[in-house]
């Protein structure tokens, strides 16, 4: 009898299709088995007779009866999840990969920083923290977009969380505004001036497009964050998911199996990193 | 380990009746070039049980260059029983491989059921090599040019036969069950040893002229040459073809291609080079690995540092098929030599 094959996807159904931006759509899914995940781990989402690419889940690792990756059209295999409906078919793997430690956050003043699509892995970890807001000092969330069209969740970042508990926070910037936009303009890292944290009880967790992780983690060894109090969510090449296929290995981890989500301290002497 | 001996009519007659059982390859010479052969009706007539590994390796008994490993949905495939293989004459530095196969395959955290029904159903009668080839260089990393580990059966070629060494349960089963076709060792192995010193000494004296660092400072000089000027310098005759790769019998990197055939979905495993541009590259364009010297550096720090780091071995065994195969002319004995300068 041959051990569980690895390599076969589940077979899932579409849901919804949610327009985020003009490049990013959130597909609501639920698979024909259960699929668990928690907050930073990641699926392989299948293009069936296409190919496969990974997403970290964007919804609330509570919510038991769907599950919802949030997209950016980048690729070839994005590009066709892109033109899939509500009712089309497709499949998943996993989950795969270490989450965030929340036990580790317990009792910390909590700063999420993400830019872009970076903000759909957050979401899942900020939901997992609202969920269980007692066990944690505070959060704050710092949300980076390029214009406010490509703001993503909008509806969440800039109307509902907001109202949901006094110990959450936000700080949302563009880096560039239009008319409408009353808001604050400049990059991410700009959000990270004049905090009221007190860093010797903090943690704080950074997912976005590779320049932006690079810039934000500097700017938080500036501000006096540790490298060990600082969370990454690494975007590798991830084929296999399961630490065979060699292409997401960054210096001694893999990053499907030792990752996506490494604490800085563990990867920063790392070559090849921010790329 | 038990040792007996068999002449070469009967491991002819062995073969015959594996063949039974297995499906049963052994290396054969064609214009010079050596390959794997299955046996058929004429036995062992053209094999070549000694010499050197040939051109291919073992690794694609166990993990070939192309596997169908789903068909979707549901998905798992329908179990099909082919039989096991059988390699007569598998060499030290393709079994010393095995090491770092079986712990991406079959150690880690997840398994691999592919190469895992391949593997433990499989039977490796090994044999010692009787010469060198000029790429050659095992000794200089600590394998020797006869197999110490992962053999059912070894054989070590004396005038008319073979000494046949004991090297697993399923190897004493397979004497047991043909132990008419063995004989007692007697004054073999003494001469066995003598032979394997012999090639031993000439090897070592051989990679002495390519001046490779001692085996156990390699990682320490690879990580020092880390940002050295070396790599860019020896990858100036690279032409990203990955023949390295495909070559070599410890690298196991691999894509899984989707794709549609007869109305269904079905999953590939395929071999994948690391020197190739999109290896490491993801969909928004982000590639940490851009120039093909950090490509070629990648190369030597997975074997040379991430396997003795994870495995205690390094992911190169000595056989030397990728200087040979290297169109550029890029000698990985050069390279580790120059580590040290």
């Amino acid at each position: 009898m041959m051990i569980d094959n690895p390599y076969v996807p589940i077979k899932t159904g579409i849901l919804d299709v949610i327009d985020e931006t003009s490049t990013i759509k959130t597909f609501s899914l639920v698979p024909d088995k259960p699929l668990h995940f928690k907050a930073g781990q990641f699926i392989e989402m299948t293009v069936p007779g296409m190919g496969e690419a990974p997403f970290t889940p964007s919804s609330s690792p509570y919510d038991k009866s769907k599950l919802e990756v949030t997209i950016m059209k980048a690729g070839r295999v994005t590009g066709r999840i892109h033109e899939l409906k509500k009712g089309d078919v497709v499949g998943l793997r996993g989950p795969y990969g270490k989450e965030y430690p929340l036990n580790e956050f317990e009792g910390k003043e909590i700063l999420l920083v993400g830019g872009g699509v970076g903000l759909a892995p957050l979401r899942a970890l900020f939901l997992a923290l609202a969920h269980d807001i007692d066990k944690y000092k505070d959060v704050l969330f710092c949300c980076g977009s390029r214009t406010p069209s490509d703001i993503i969740f909008k509806d969440c970042i800039l109307d509902k969380w907001q109202k949901l508990d006094k110990r959450v926070n936000f700080r949302v910037t563009v880096d560039k505004k239009d008319d409408q936009w009353k808001g604050k303009e400049g990059l991410v890292t700009t959000t990270l001036d004049n905090l009221k944290i007190n860093l010797k009880n903090s943690v704080a967790v950074v997912c976005g497009p590779p320049i932006m992780m690079k810039f934000t983690t500097f700017k938080l060894i500036e501000v006096g964050y540790k490298e060990d109090q600082i969370y990454l969510s690494m975007e590798k090449n991830m084929s296999c998911g399961i630490g065979k296929c060699g292409h997401c290995r960054m210096g001694d981890y893999y990053a499907c199996k030792d990752g996506p989500v490494f604490r800085y301290d563990k990867i920063s002497n790392i070559h090849e990193i921010w790329d | 380990m038990d040792t007996y001996f068999i002449n070469r009519p009967n491991l002819d007659r062995l073969a015959k009746s594996l063949s039974r059982t297995y499906r049963v390859y052994v290396p054969v010479k064609s214009e010079g070039n050596r390959s794997y052969k299955k046996v058929g009706d004429a036995g062992l007539v053209d094999a070549i049980i000694g010499e050197i590994r040939p051109t291919e390796t073992i690794k694609s008994f166990y993990f070939p260059a192309r596997t169908k490993v789903s068909e979707y949905f549901p998905g798992n495939l329908p179990e099909k029983k082919d039989r096991p293989v059988a390699i007569i004459g598998a060499k030290s530095c393709d079994l010393a491989s095995l090491a770092v196969m079986d712990y991406v395959f079959k150690q880690d955290t997840f398994k691999d059921p592919f190469y895992i029904a391949k593997r433990d159903e499989g039977l490796i009668i090994s044999s010692d090599c009787t010469c060198y080839g000029e790429s050659c260089f095992c000794v200089a990393i600590g394998v020797m040019p006869y197999p110490t580990v992962e053999f059912d059966i070894n054989l070590s070629e004396i005038e008319s036969g073979y000494v046949a060494e004991v090297g697993s349960d399923k190897g004493e089963k397979v004497i047991k069950e043909y132990s008419k076709l063995f004989q007692t060792v007697g004054h073999y192995l003494e001469k066995k040893e003598a032979n394997r010193k012999k090639l031993k000494d000439e090897l070592v004296e051989h990679v002495k002229l390519k001046d490779i660092p001692a085996k156990d400072s390699i990682q320490g000089l690879f990580k020092k040459k880390f940002d050295a000027n070396l790599w860019e310098e020896t990858v100036k005759t690279c032409v990203e073809c990955g023949a390295c790769n495909v070559i070599c019998p410890a690298c196991h990197c691999f894509v899984l291609k989707d794709q549609k055939k007869d109305g269904a979905f079905e999953r590939l495993r395929l071999w994948d080079s690391c020197l190739l541009l999109s290896f490491a590259m993801v969909a928004g364009g982000a590639n940490p690995r851009k120039l093909l010297a950090q490509r070629l550096r990648n190369r030597f720090d997975k074997k040379f540092n991430f396997f003795p780091e994870k495995v205690g071995k390094f992911g190169c065994t000595g056989c030397g098929r990728c200087t040979e195969a290297c169109p550029g002319k890029i000698d990985i004995r050069e390279v580790l030599s120059n580590l040290a300068k």
